[in-house]
């Protein structure tokens, strides 16, 4: 354990800590703070000088309409399965929730901390490996070389940077087309969730489009048609407790045998939470047999990067989408 | 005297440690805090191999409450400490500018807080000369050392049995490096004054501590004491005195004031052992009607590049089986890791994964049912001694188990059973635990308030020792539970062996017995000449005792109370010691036993997605007398949740160029979670073992080894995957 001496700072209004924050390179946000008190205390990666804590912000609780369910940045993980509309009309949300972590942690960790939780990456949280180009860039890639790296993305990864984006909520999340509330010193933004991730490319620090400052203060779930039928499906070596080594959000439409509408995401794989539009594509409008979801899983993984460790991913991941699509679709032979 | 009837003993009383452990009451050697208290953190290697060049402390010394910091610059020399029977003491830290392992301690901060304290070591810089680390396992350029325990075995022409044999099965077995990790983070408080050392320990041994503290510091062991009332678990983890504890010691002289060191979870994986990973080699002969004809076991295991592990593998295969031809050979190699220790059945829980998966291939050569196979070589008698056991009740263990099992159900056929989308799968294996007892203390006293103190040196590392010696105490001294207190983990107390090895509870328990019948002797001399006493002239096998009294045999009205001889004879108190040693075998003629189990496990396995669930555990167990139904069966469910993560989720994961620990912390080493555990059902069948008075077999181990193999026969029963290599994971599992 190690530990640096910090100034710790309760916020209790939005625009001052988005303005304490944006114009100070060594401040950061706290909300939950398990990821956050981790990388501090535990891993000493992250050297804040300031710490400015989000939690007692008027940014909590959860909303909905017909159309959108609206939700806090610093709602809880439990609250937000708990809740009703939740329950009733985004059933994969839900079980993707109480699929990840365990209960102490859901009680602590909040919905914007959950999108903005950072890679699991056993060299990247540690401060005695000198290479890891996310957390110093241009260094290397430990990981890549290293031994179990399980745990690690096959989609969106490249020699720079294997980490995975280890969120399970977000892979509904980012199925669904959830939009992200963001307040930066210049007002409010709403993004989309599948353009706020980027690859790691050549700068794997990169994580997000947000800049230094920009706080999350909610996100807006666009709720399915009642016709819908969704399934979280979550593959790992230990029953509870553990991240993905692959997920499956999945969203099906069927009407007369066609799949109408198809929504996926995929989690344990990306180095961002993974929307399938190759799959997805594939699906709409095709028959929902099983041939067709082994297609969908084919055209998804077509191209992964893959290191000793993680070369048995693409073929679970193919597997997990066809059972997660057919356990909703049917079309079983 | 005989032992009154067993209503104390056996029962499942309650721990008595339980509710000040759960109201966070009790004090754990973290929990102490004394007065002008330092707190210290260390500095750990991040390279495997070479030699430290520059150790730059400066900007340390200057920040805010630092007190001092000792490399092997500055560090006083140690003496090296006592050899135990385990094999030599750690080395002591501090000494060289050798780096031998990822996460070696090279420096030590203390200051005045302990953020203060974690804050300078980072301040330490260190600069190395790196060399090639030896890390892997196959790695030739490991020295490796043959027959390290002198433990290699030979009976009969294995060799020449096996060219002969009607089926032979050849295989090589691979087990994981697991990490102990009990949830108490290990913690030593030190205090010096006036050339007095007092500790407050995570130990499972006191009086070794205290010895080798001694030793290392140049002082008397009279003038060392070591507490460890409470340990938060260990597993076997705090069997040895490892580095951490001499770096508390020594900090605290250097400060001249008492230090706290907590280890923290990363440190716990470099700093306390682990279980070495294996590659074992089987051989095995047998005649087509399943009778083993030869056994061949070959064990590779790692060890430290500068220190010991006492942990025979092969050789555990020698006593298995009824077989002539036998050989097994242990071999150790060198490697640039942290020392490898005992982790809750060393060596056995290895040893069974190679021997019981052996012996499921074998009956499938054979096509012969696997249980059936394991009946056909009984070892009725020690096969290496040729003596009768001292007590051994596996066939029951077999009988019963695989009736509550319900074995017969299993249909032979591989992937033929299903329970929807699941391919369902049943194993079995066989644990004959190795037998191990040491020399052990023990003092008892009774008072004038005719309660009793039992008392000694010995550890509960959350087992029960607290528990069953405070019934075994109130049976042997004829009182109530509530009128007997016994204390331990005092290295002032009389001397006690490790609590280890399953050993504890035969050892303690017969000094215990040894004890309380000389304090019965000790009232029987007082009143010896006296005419007032009914029990006058009376020998020990003349009397027993109850109610708190010494009575006669054949009249329980005879007699009277401690309190009453007491009362009569001016005296306080009276006071005995008892001491236990193990016996001779060859002068009892017979071979002493160690536990016995079998167990049957049902796993369940999604073939497509490689999901492996083990739903249902059965261990019979042959445990000797069970001094408290309750805690030992505890041990058993816990052992069998141990041996269900060696089996599949366990796995200390060394990066192959660095030899960092990739997973040292308890979000990325996966232990077994409440999910992963179905049902557990325990059973104990046999009789007191026949060796010692109190006829206890120790039941702290034999739960853990078996259930790794039946773990991967029953998945090969289910898919047709032989798995040989643990832990069992998804990857190995796809199709
Ligand atoms: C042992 C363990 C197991 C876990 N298992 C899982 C799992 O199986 N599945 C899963 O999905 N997750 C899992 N998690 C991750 C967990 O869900 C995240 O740590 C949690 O959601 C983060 O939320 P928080 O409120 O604690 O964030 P914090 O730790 O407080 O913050 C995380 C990061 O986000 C920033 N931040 C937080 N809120 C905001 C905001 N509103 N605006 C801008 N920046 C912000 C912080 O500065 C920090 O960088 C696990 C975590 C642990 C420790
Ligand atoms: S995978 Fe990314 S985070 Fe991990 S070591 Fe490589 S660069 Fe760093």
């Amino acid at each position: 354990m190690t530990v640096r001496a910090f100034e710790y700072v309760r916020a209790d209004d939005v625009g001052a800590a988005v303005a304490m924050v944006s114009a100070d390179p060594a401040a950061q946000y706290l909300a939950g703070g398990t990821t956050q008190v981790d990388l501090m205390l535990k891993d000493g990666i992250l050297e804040p000088e300031r710490v400015v804590d989000i939690t007692r912000l008027p940014l909590r609780g959860i909303t909905a309409d017909d159309r959108t369910l609206r939700v806090g940045a610093l709602t809880t993980m439990e609250e937000l399965a708990a809740d009703p509309t939740v329950a009733g009309r985004l059933p994969f949300v839900r079980a993707a929730l109480l699929a990840g972590a365990s209960t102490q942690l859901r009680n602590m960790a909040t919905i914007g901390g959950n999108l903005l939780q950072r890679t699991r990456c056993r060299y990247f949280r540690d401060p005695t490996v000198p290479d890891c180009n996310k957390r110093t860039p241009s260094t290397g890639c430990a990981a890549i070389t290293g031994a179990g790296a399980r745990m690690h993305a096959i989609l969106g990864a490249g020699e720079t940077c294997i980490a995975l984006h280890a969120s399970d909520l977000c892979v509904p999340l980012v199925a669904l087309d959830t939009v992200v509330r963001v307040r930066g010193i210049e007002g409010e933004r709403r993004i989309p969730l599948t353009e706020f991730y980027v690859l790691p490319g050549d700068r794997p620090d990169i994580e997000t489009v947000l800049r230094h400052g920009d706080l999350v203060t909610g996100i807006e779930i666009p709720l399915p048609p009642a016709a819908t039928r969704s399934g979280y499906l979550k593959v790992r070596d230990r029953a509870s407790y553990e991240f993905a080594l692959v997920s499956v959000a999945a969203a099906l439409t069927v009407q007369g045998g066609t799949v109408t509408e198809a929504r996926l995401g995929l989690g344990g794989v990306g180095t961002i939470p993974w929307r399938a539009r190759a799959a997805e594509q594939i699906l709409t409008g095709a028959p929902a047999t099983v041939q067709t979801y082994r297609a969908a899983a084919e055209a998804e993984l077509r191209d992964p990067f893959t290191v000793p460790g993680t070369a048995f991913k693409p073929e679970l991941a193919r597997r997990t989408i066809v059972r997660a699509l057919a356990e909703l679709g049917g079309g079983e032979a | 005297m005989t032992m009154t009837r067993p209503v104390i003993v056996g029962a499942g009383v309650d721990r008595v440690d339980g509710p000040l452990k759960v109201a966070g009451a009790a004090p754990y050697s973290s929990d102490i805090d004394l007065p002008g208290m330092a707190h210290v953190a260390l500095v750990r290697s991040t390279i495997a191999a070479g030699r430290v060049t520059r150790l730059d402390t400066g900007a340390a010394e200057q920040l805010p409450g630092v007190l001092a910091v000792l490399t092997h610059h500055n560090a006083p020399r140690l003496a090296t400490g006592p050899a135990t029977n385990l094999g030599p003491t750690p080395p002591p830290p501090l000494q060289d500018d050798r780096v031998r392992h990822h996460g070696q301690y090279l420096a030590v901060v203390v200051a005045e807080k302990p953020y203060q304290a974690s804050a300078a070591a980072r301040a330490v810089t260190v600069e190395y000369e790196r060399e090639e680390p030896v890390l892997r396992i196959e790695d030739p350029a490991g020295e490796v050392r043959t027959d390290p325990f002198g433990m290699d075995s030979a009976r009969g022409d294995s060799a020449g049995a096996l060219a002969a044999a009607e089926v032979v099965h050849e295989a090589t077995y691979v087990t994981a490096e697991n990490t102990n990790n009990p949830l108490g983070l290990f913690a030593t408080v030190a205090q010096w004054s006036g050339g007095r050392l007092t500790v407050h320990d995570a130990t499972q041994w006191t009086s070794n501590t205290c010895q080798t503290l001694a030793q290392m510091f140049g002082v008397p062991e009279s003038a060392v004491r070591v507490h460890a009332k409470y340990v938060g678990g260990a597993f076997g983890s705090g069997l040895r005195v490892w580095p951490h504890v001499v770096l508390a010691v020594m900090a605290a002289r250097t400060v001249g004031r008492p230090v706290k060191l907590v280890l923290s979870r990363p440190e716990m994986f470099t700093g306390v052992g682990h279980r070495p990973n294996t590659v074992q080699s089987l051989r095995l002969g047998a005649a087509r009607d399943g009778r083993l004809v030869a056994i061949e076991h070959e064990a590779l295991q790692t060890v430290a590049m500068d220190d010991e592990n006492m942990e025979p593998v092969a050789s555990a295969s020698a006593s298995a089986y009824a077989c002539p031809n036998v050989t097994t050979r242990d071999r150790q190699r060198r490697l640039n890791i942290p020392c490898p220790g005992s982790m809750r059945a060393p060596g056995e829980a290895q040893a069974n994964f190679a021997l019981e998966s052996a012996l499921d291939e074998l009956s499938y050569l054979l096509d012969m049912d696997p249980l059936d196979l394991r009946l056909r070589n009984y070892a009725e008698v020690q096969p290496q001694f040729g003596l009768p056991w001292s007590s051994k009740a596996l066939r029951e263990c077999y009988q019963v188990g695989a009736e509550r099992f319900g074995w017969s159900r299993r249909d032979r056929r591989i992937g033929a059973m299903r329970d929807g989308r699941w391919l369902v799968g049943y194993g079995v294996a066989g644990v004959s635990y190795l037998w191990w007892q040491v020399h052990c203390e023990a003092r008892a006293t009774v008072g004038r308030d005719g309660t009793a103190y039992v008392r000694s040196a010995a550890t509960d590392i959350g087992t029960g020792t607290y528990t069953v010696m405070r019934q075994l105490s109130a049976e042997l001294l004829g009182l109530e539970l509530d009128q007997v207190r016994f204390d331990l983990g005092d290295s002032d107390m009389p001397w006690s062996p490790q609590a280890g090895g399953s050993g504890l509870t035969g050892a303690l328990g017969n000094a215990v017995h040894a004890a309380c019948r000389e304090l019965i002797r000790a009232f029987l001399r007082t009143v010896v000449n006296d005419s007032a006493s009914p029990l006058r002239g009376c020998t020990i096998d003349d009397v027993t005792v109850s109610g708190g009294r010494i009575h006669h045999r054949a009249d329980g009205k005879l007699g009277e109370s401690f309190v009453a001889i007491l009362a009569r004879h001016g005296l306080d108190e009276l006071t005995a010691d008892g001491v236990s040693d193990p016996p001779d075998p060859q002068e009892v003629g017979l071979a002493p036993a160690g536990a016995f189990a079998a167990k049957f496990v049902e796993v369940h396995v999604d073939p497509e997605l490689g999901l492996l669930r083990v739903p249902r555990v059965v261990s019979v167990v042959d445990g000797g007398r069970i001094l408290n139904e309750k805690l030992a069966r505890s041990q058993i469910i816990g052992a069998t949740v141990g041996g269900i993560g060696q089996a599949i989720l366990e796995e200390t994961v060394t990066d192959p160029r660095t030899g960092r620990i990739a997973n040292a912390n308890l979000g990325d080493y996966l232990v077994a979670v409440n999910a992963d555990i179905g049902e557990i059902d325990v059973t104990f069948v046999g009789e007191p073992d026949r060796l010692t008075p109190v006829g206890t077999k120790g039941v702290g181990e034999v739960g853990l080894p078996g259930t790794a193999a039946a773990i991967a026969n029953a998945v090969h029963h289910a898919t047709g995957k032989r798995i040989r290599s643990l832990p069992i994971t998804i990857d190995e599992l796809l199709d």
